[in-house]
């Protein structure tokens, strides 16, 4: 299953509802950023990366796309 | 019991033992003995092995945390702050930064975290703490209130408003408190953990090289402040489940002994009541934060909800279970130098820091 594919069917889980890859988290209200540290905690465990340092930002997490390009990122960016 | 967390609990039983009233009476704990315990890893246990510490899983460092409070919840408090600034560090700092400072984490430095202002306690995004950069340096202007731990350490972890000229933001800087501009003035007679060194800090004008602003510079507050409060929510939790069940033992003990109308406390109804409440209250503390430390050491994203949970009921619990422990010892309790009076204080800051009951229950709200 691809991250995008994985993020969505988690999303969904959590909220009740589905999304789409584009779709603003936050804009939308369903989403706090306490939830934001949910998904820091889900990425780190289904995706084995480190969101550490100037990776906290809440555009991160803005959209699913936005959280695959980062995991893509940290993942190359891994010895 | 791994070897390691028998270690540290040994080692808080023989140097704390029951000297906890003497600190929370005289306002300090002994310093040096904070460094030892520091330098011995026991401050901030669940730091890992490859940062210096000693690596226990967040269970084990929740029962670490559970028997330093009931030992001395001033030192339980120190320990809290002293591990939220690592944890900080681990979390939103790079591996650069965790390299460069965790290690001062288990040398026998002391370390504090600084959120709350005059204008923002419950609200951060009040705060009026700036950090900006100036070329290869960050400079802090502020003034932060009632830091724990800042009148013995020698790092505070600050956050404040990111000013970078390009947008919001918020980021925390690592300031050693010796550095020029930083003043520390400590707050007189607190309520309770009287000798966890509560703390005005101002900083005026604070120069520091640029690697001493965390990572994540700029990143949205409520991220890094949920992020870094996360440590220090749990281990409050643990430490109230530590004050229960001091309490517990006190007033089982009291009530087994003293002899009322011709019978033990205990066995009147209602005192018996008192005792099984208290028996609850410690159950019903543990398990919730049994649950959140397991959510942790799993990885899982449940333990957001589950942390600020445990953090809410182990509060509320100790709180009421300190005031039944006072009751059933009666005016043997009821004095400073008593452990359960020191436990009914100690316990109503529990309901105050780290997010209030009232902002707990906001946050399990959302989560409904």
């Amino acid at each position: 299953m691809n991250i995008s594919t994985g993020l969505l069917e988690f999303l969904a889980s959590r909220t009740k509802r589905t999304w789409e890859p584009d779709e603003d988290l936050f804009a939308s209200g369903v989403v706090s950023s306490l939830f934001a540290l949910e998904l820091v905690v889900h990425l780190e465990k289904a995706y084995g990366v480190e969101v550490e340092g100037e990776y906290l930002s809440l555009e991160n997490f803005r959209t699913v796309n936005a959280m695959e390009k980062m995991v893509l990122e940290l993942q190359a960016a891994t010895p | 019991m791994t070897d390691a967390l028998g270690a540290a609990r040994a080692l808080l039983t023989d140097r704390i033992g029951d000297l906890g009233d003497e600190w929370d009476r005289a306002g300090a704990v002994p310093v040096a003995l904070l460094r030892e315990l520091g330098a011995a890893g026991v401050l901030c246990a669940q730091l890992s092995a490859e940062d210096g510490g000693l690596g226990l899983s967040s269970v084990e460092n929740g029962e670490l945390t559970a028997h330093l409070g009931t030992l001395c919840g001033s030192t339980r408090s120190v320990a809290t702050s002293h591990g939220m600034a690592a944890w900080t560090i681990t979390r939103i700092g790079s591996r650069k930064q965790r390299a460069a400072f965790l290690p001062r984490f288990t040398s026998g430095e002391l370390a504090a975290v600084a959120f709350s202002e005059r204008g923002a306690g419950s609200d951060l995004s009040a705060m009026d703490t700036r950090i900006r950069r100036d070329g290869d340096d960050v400079v802090v202007s502020g003034e932060k209130v009632w830091i724990t731990v800042a009148a013995y350490a020698d790092l505070i972890v600050v956050f404040g408003n990111y000013d970078n000229g390009s947008g919001d933001g918020a980021a925390a800087v690592v300031v050693p408190t010796d550095t020029p501009g930083v003043e520390i003035e400590r707050v007189p007679d607190p309520m309770g953990c009287r000798a966890a060194g509560h703390a005005t800090v101002r900083f005026t004008d604070v120069r520091l090289p640029a690697d001493h602003l965390l990572g994540a510079a700029g990143a949205s507050l409520s991220l890094l402040v949920s992020s870094a409060l996360a440590y220090g929510r749990l281990s409050i939790a643990w430490g109230c489940v530590g004050i229960l069940r001091g309490c517990r033992q006190e007033a089982a003990a009291h009530a087994r002994s003293r002899t009322q109308f011709g019978k033990p406390l205990a066995e009147h109804q209602l005192v018996a009541e008192h005792l099984a409440e208290l028996y609850v209250a410690e159950q019903v503390a543990t398990r919730v934060s049994e649950h959140a430390a397991r959510c942790w050491d799993d990885g899982s994203p449940d333990q957001v909800t589950a942390v600020v949970l445990a953090k809410h009921v182990a509060a509320t619990q100790a709180a009421a279970g300190a005031a039944r422990a006072v009751q059933v010892l009666g005016s043997a309790g009821a004095r400073d130098g008593h452990p359960v009076a020191r436990a009914y204080r100690d316990a109503k800051l529990m309901e105050i820091i780290e997010g209030s009951s009232e902002i707990c229950r906001v946050l399990l709200a959302g989560a409904a």
